[in-house]
């Protein structure tokens, strides 16, 4: 059975997509059987980022439709084995995605895969609710400003009520955050909120800290995930995220001058 | 058809604070309707069941004036508790045809959060006595205390940005921090065990010796018994860690404890 993962934020452009494409593309690269779909109805652009956009035949409102299946639809990585990728209609909007018509092929690609990452449309609308209701866990994509940090919070709160598994009688699902387009720079000027101020407001878990880095523009111009840049700051932080992720311990690299209360609590160091 | 937004709103009266539900009408037909306000009963949290309601008619407002008349009548037989109709031209419209037995018009300001309310200076307080019990005027429109208590509601999940937690007749304890853009509610005193960022707003139905206690006090309103101050109205030295909030006479104080 596959577990299903939601990257999520509220707000709109802070890199859900970026870390959809990293996140599952560091799952395969170490083996584990991993699907990414695009939930964003009517803006697809992950397989752009994949750059897989001249593969595209079907897409996920075809499956849910019954118009292809998912063997069909599913577009098969060329660079790193056991990735898939199914996108989103850009034809069609967010009402094509029926409850019943998402959990069909969320249980049917569950037989298949490891790891199911769902990249989350902004907002808090149909796409957002479907992309995370089925989830087993949410990775919070937040940049380090109020209004981000605002949003990432309500959605922190809409997933404590209204997940399948809350619905059932279950725990909310454990949401874990990854602060992304951290300048240190910035933040020592006091532009920007530090990880600690981020942590202190959502008080969730940390996952990972990403760079604001020229390398994720010059990844998605050439349609590569960017943790497959391997000599780059944010290609690392993802990578370490990713190791995270999957419990390993690594410290936090790239983020300059941290300060102690917040990592103590989180590590435990 | 259905959809019926019912808001919780804070409506300000000479100073103090008193939350009323403004209930929506989009269909006035009376079977719809009949199933609407079912539905709102069922659903609605603890909070709404008792507040006092403001109704909303503008969505329906073409309906006219029998029908609508119809929609006060059947709004007040399944029970909620009618306090005022919000001003606008269906209210107004009504009101001309012939005012007997019509609660008076509320204009609720603010749109979603917290809106100022003001008596529609057009009509004086007359009321159909048949229209509400008199134990239920005085409870909602006086904001007498309701001294009831049971047990303390148990929140230990972290309260965020758009949530709303009420306990009812009783004390909340929130075990975890509350957000910026969250609301608390309590019939008696409210403790948060983390930061208050949000608003909390204790002895809601006018228990005036209310407490509020957090860890840390950066709220963005405190209300003890309907008094309130607002983020703009707390002093930075009033902010910090281990505040009390109680209520002396008309005013908050804020102590560290
Ligand atoms: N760490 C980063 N450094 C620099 N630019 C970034 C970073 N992460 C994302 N971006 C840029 O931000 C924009 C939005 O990213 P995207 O992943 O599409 O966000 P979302 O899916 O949340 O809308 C893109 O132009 C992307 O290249
Ligand atoms: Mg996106």
């Amino acid at each position: 059975m596959a577990r299903i993962v939601v990257v999520t934020s509220g707000k709109g452009g802070v890199g859900k997509t970026t870390t959809s494409a990293a996140i599952a593309t560091g799952l395969a690269q170490r083996g584990h059987r991993t699907a990414v779909i695009d939930f964003d109805v009517g803006l697809r652009n992950l397989d752009l980022i994949m750059g897989c956009e001249r593969r595209v035949v079907y897409d996920f409102v075809n499956v849910i439709n019954g118009d292809a299946n998912l063997k069909q639809a599913l577009i098969r990585d060329k660079r790193v084995e056991n990735l898939y990728i199914l996108p989103a209609s850009q034809t069609r909007d967010k009402e094509a995605l029926t409850e019943d018509g998402v959990e069909r092929v969320l249980g049917e690609m569950a037989e298949e895969f490891d790891y199911i990452i769902c990249d989350s449309p902004a907002g808090i609308e149909r796409g957002a609710l479907m992309a995370a209701y089925h989830a087993d866990e949410a990775v919070v994509v937040t940049n380090p400003e109020v209004s981000s940090v605002r949003d990432s919070d309500r959605i922190l709160g809409i997933l404590a009520s209204k997940t399948r598994k809350v619905e059932q009688g279950g725990d909310p699902m454990p949401g874990r955050l990854l602060l992304t387009r951290y300048s240190p720079e910035r933040v020592e000027r006091g532009e920007m909120l530090s990880i600690e101020d981020v942590g202190d407001i959502l008080a969730i878990d940390l996952l990972g800290v990403i760079p604001e880095s020229q390398a994720v523009l010059n990844a998605s111009n050439a349609g590569q995930p960017v943790i497959l840049d391997a000599e780059s700051d944010a290609g690392q932080a993802y990578d370490d995220a990713v190791g995270r992720f999957l419990g390993e311990d690594r410290p936090l690299r790239f983020v300059d001058v941290p300060k102690r209360g917040f990592f103590g609590r989180l590590f435990g160091g | 058809m259905s959809a019926s937004p019912s808001s919780v709103q804070a409506m300000e009266l000479k100073g103090r604070m008193l939350l009323v539900s403004v209930l929506r009408v989009h269909d006035a037909e009376p079977h719809n309707l009949g199933n609407m306000l079912a539905a709102r009963r069922d659903e609605a949290p603890d909070l709404m069941r008792d507040m006092p309601i403001v109704l909303d008619l503008q969505p329906v407002a073409d309906a006219g004036d029998a029908a609508l008349r119809a929609v006060v009548q059947q709004v007040r037989a399944a029970g909620f508790r009618l306090i005022g109709l919000q001003d606008g031209e269906a209210a107004q419209a009504l009101e001309a045809a012939d005012a007997a037995g019509l609660p008076p018009r509320l204009a609720m300001g603010g749109r979603g959060g917290s809106g100022e309310v003001a008596l529609s200076e057009g009509r004086a307080r007359r009321e159909d006595p048949s229209a509400a019990a008199p134990e239920e005027r005085d409870s909602a429109a006086s904001g007498a205390p309701v001294a009831v208590h049971s047990a303390t509601r148990v929140v230990d999940q972290p309260v965020r940005s758009g949530q709303q937690v009420y306990a009812r007749g009783g004390d909340l304890l929130v075990t975890a921090p509350v957000s910026a853009g969250a609301e608390l509610l309590a019939d008696g005193h409210i403790t948060v065990l983390g930061p208050l960022r949000g608003r909390a707003l204790a002895g809601v139905r006018g228990l005036v010796t209310a407490r509020i206690f957090c860890r840390r006090l950066e709220a963005e309103l405190l209300s003890i018994g309907g008094h309130y101050r607002i983020a703009e109205d707390i002093t930075e030295a009033e902010r910090g860690d281990n505040r009390l909030v109680t209520l002396a006479g008309e005013s908050l104080n804020i102590t560290e404890s």
